[in-house]
């Protein structure tokens, strides 16, 4: 059908476009990075002549941006290690073990999946401060584990419930405790969903702005989000190093993007089919 | 829940009863010493034990607190009862009303933010040449943090940025997207949906997945045009989806467009940029106004709840009709 074909092709044009539209920020950023001060105020657009390299160091060196770039790793390896942990323990024993009271439990992993950041936020800074946990590692660490913990029990558990109960029966006639099945069964069986659940994580963890703004406070704490807002501020005038900056704090998220797309895809996708 | 150890007792009486324990499970739990058994049965809640303090401790009890938290007073009336106080400040406030009314311009830009990736997945589901490219490139900016967004934008917005110089060339006056109160709050609202369509898109593919193959066939045998498709095959079979991204896009234009807001105008001009969360930021941040702040974060939470309700009520209704 040439006249189906045709109307193909007229589709994919516009979609070609915005396609283009979508990364065109990006690669206009990227570009802007690896100009000179003058390059940028002459032209906008055009391809850099050479590659000022430079500007990378010299955002890299200028408020505190490695600084910031280990409080991010520091914090966000921490918090996805704990979800992935606590969220499948829990996610194993509501799926698989039967015990009291484990479907209301369930429902209370769902209700909390509901609460939005915002509306618990303040009260939330006061028992942070009250038990001493505000502007520590722990703090912001364990705000970004009740804030994204009831996702991953919520995806373990359904991921879980599809694990035969006679593999389980059959690693507990070999004389593992729940705890063994756990660790021999469960957490290598686990290992797709954990994977997607845990770059999820790293994800939504690593370009928060909020939480970390809100549970540290101070200068020496900043994640690099909250690093890249600063940096706005300090090279208003100079905006090659300041997209340069940009660039550093986005290579992370564009590597993972790069080579785990399916897995994040399946992450987003895995909560809307099941829920 | 109680987690004591007399429940736990309980609970191994209840399975015994029950009979779900199968046999091979009985065997092994008869080879091993008594309080084996009793660590066995404790097995489940201590599995779940640290995922239910934490979501119990630090999400359930703030929600309680500052709803507690919204009806006592800021500064000199600290922790005195004040009743609805906050709640008629918060309506007598400009920039809270403001918020409020820029909810309701999200509500309005929804269903655009709903059809552009539902019409897009439509697409790529048919399989447009390029389809797995277009997939790829339109979820990317989805990952990316929203201050990386916002910085990006901040340069091409800017008033002597690429979007004027580009609408100066073809002689439209220069526009300033970040600068100009009536124009800020789309510019922003624009960005955000520019970023988070490919979530969206991503979603509806999932649904497509689940979508009757044999009943997109028979309607192409029957020479269905794509509105046609689009109109009585695609929307019922997906009308669970679409539900889903509704309530997820309201849900996302509402809870995470902070850093979008933080960076690219911080609440400005004019303070025209206000959503309720950067309200509640703002208070709790910089007024030093806890009080005030929670019943912000209250009227949020309400709006979540009754935007949620409605559009799963309505859209269960048109799915019925269909």
């Amino acid at each position: 059908m040439p006249r189906a074909r045709l109307g193909r092709w007229l589709v994919a044009l516009p979609m070609a476009v915005l396609a283009l539209a979508t990364i065109y920020p990006l690669m206009f950023t990227a570009n802007v990075a690896m100009k000179t001060r003058r390059e940028y105020i002459l032209d906008r657009f055009s391809l850099t002549s050479t590659l000022h390299w430079e500007n990378l160091t010299t955002a890299w060196n200028s408020v505190g941006m490695a600084r910031y770039f280990l409080n991010s790793v520091i914090v966000v390896t921490c918090a996805v290690v704990l979800l992935l942990l606590i969220g499948s323990m829990a996610g194993f024993a509501l799926s698989q073990l039967r015990f009291r009271g484990s479907s209301a439990l369930f429902l209370v992993c769902l209700a909390a999946l509901f609460i939005p950041f915002q509306v618990i936020m303040v009260p939330l800074a006061r028992i942070m401060a009250d038990i001493g946990l505000i502007d520590t590692y722990p703090g912001l660490i364990l705000a970004y584990v009740a804030q994204f913990l009831p996702f991953t029990v919520f995806l373990m558990t359904t991921y879980y419930r599809a694990v035969p109960a006679e593999i389980i029966d059959a690693a507990r006639i070999d004389g593992n405790s729940p705890y063994g099945v756990y660790r021999r069964i469960m957490l290598p069986i686990g290992a797709p969903a954990l994977l997607s659940v845990g770059i999820l994580n790293a994800l939504f963890c690593w370009n928060d702005v909020l939480i970390s703004l809100l549970m540290m406070p101070s200068a020496d704490h900043r994640t690099l989000m909250v690093g890249v807002t600063s940096l706005r501020g300090q090279y208003s005038d100079d905006i090659p190093t300041f997209a340069a900056g940009v660039l550093i704090a986005a290579v992370p998220v564009l590597v993972t993007y790069l080579f785990l797309q399916r897995q994040i895809a399946d992450g987003v996708t895995a909560g809307s089919t099941k829920g | 829940m109680p987690v004591s150890s007399s429940s736990s007792v309980r609970l191994a009486e209840a399975g015994r009863t029950d009979g779900t324990a199968s046999a091979a499970r009985a065997a092994t739990s008869r080879r091993r010493p008594r309080d084996g058994r009793r660590a066995e049965r404790l097995a489940p809640y201590v599995l779940v034990a640290p995922a239910l303090l934490i979501i119990v401790v630090l999400r359930l009890w703030p929600l309680a607190l500052g709803v507690n938290f919204s009806f006592t007073g800021d500064g000199d009336r600290n922790g005195t009862s004040v009743g609805f106080d906050n709640y008629s400040e918060l309506l007598q406030d400009p920039l809270f009303r403001t918020a409020l009314r820029n909810v309701g311009l999200l509500v309005l830009l929804l269903p655009i933010a709903v059809a552009i990736p539902g019409l897009l997945a439509t697409f790529i589901y048919l399989r447009v040449p390029g389809h797995r490219v277009f997939r790829s490139v339109y979820f990317f900016p989805a990952v990316l943090s929203p201050v990386i967004v916002g910085a990006i934008f901040n340069l091409l917005l800017a008033f002597d940025g690429p979007l004027n110089t580009v609408l100066g060339g073809v002689g439209i006056q220069p526009v300033d997207w970040l600068g100009n109160p009536d124009v800020a709050i789309f510019a922003v609202v624009g960005v955000h949906i520019w970023a988070t369509f490919g979530m969206a898109l991503v979603v509806f593919l999932a649904g497509f997945a689940t979508l009757d193959a044999a009943l997109m066939d028979a309607a192409r045998v029957d020479g269905a045009s794509l509105p046609q498709t689009i109109w009585h095959v695609i929307i019922p079979g997906l009308s669970r989806t679409i539900q889903f991204v509704f309530v997820t896009t309201m849900i996302g234009m509402l809870t995470s467009m902070f850093g979008l807001l933080y960076i690219m105008t911080s609440g400005g001009p004019e303070g025209s940029t206000y959503l309720p969360e950067y309200y509640i930021w703002f208070q709790q941040g910089h007024m030093n106004r806890p009080a005030l702040a929670s019943a912000a974060s209250t009227a949020l939470f309400v709006i979540m709840l009754v935007v949620g309700l409605l559009q799963v009520s309505l859209l269960r209704r048109a799915g019925r009709e269909t």
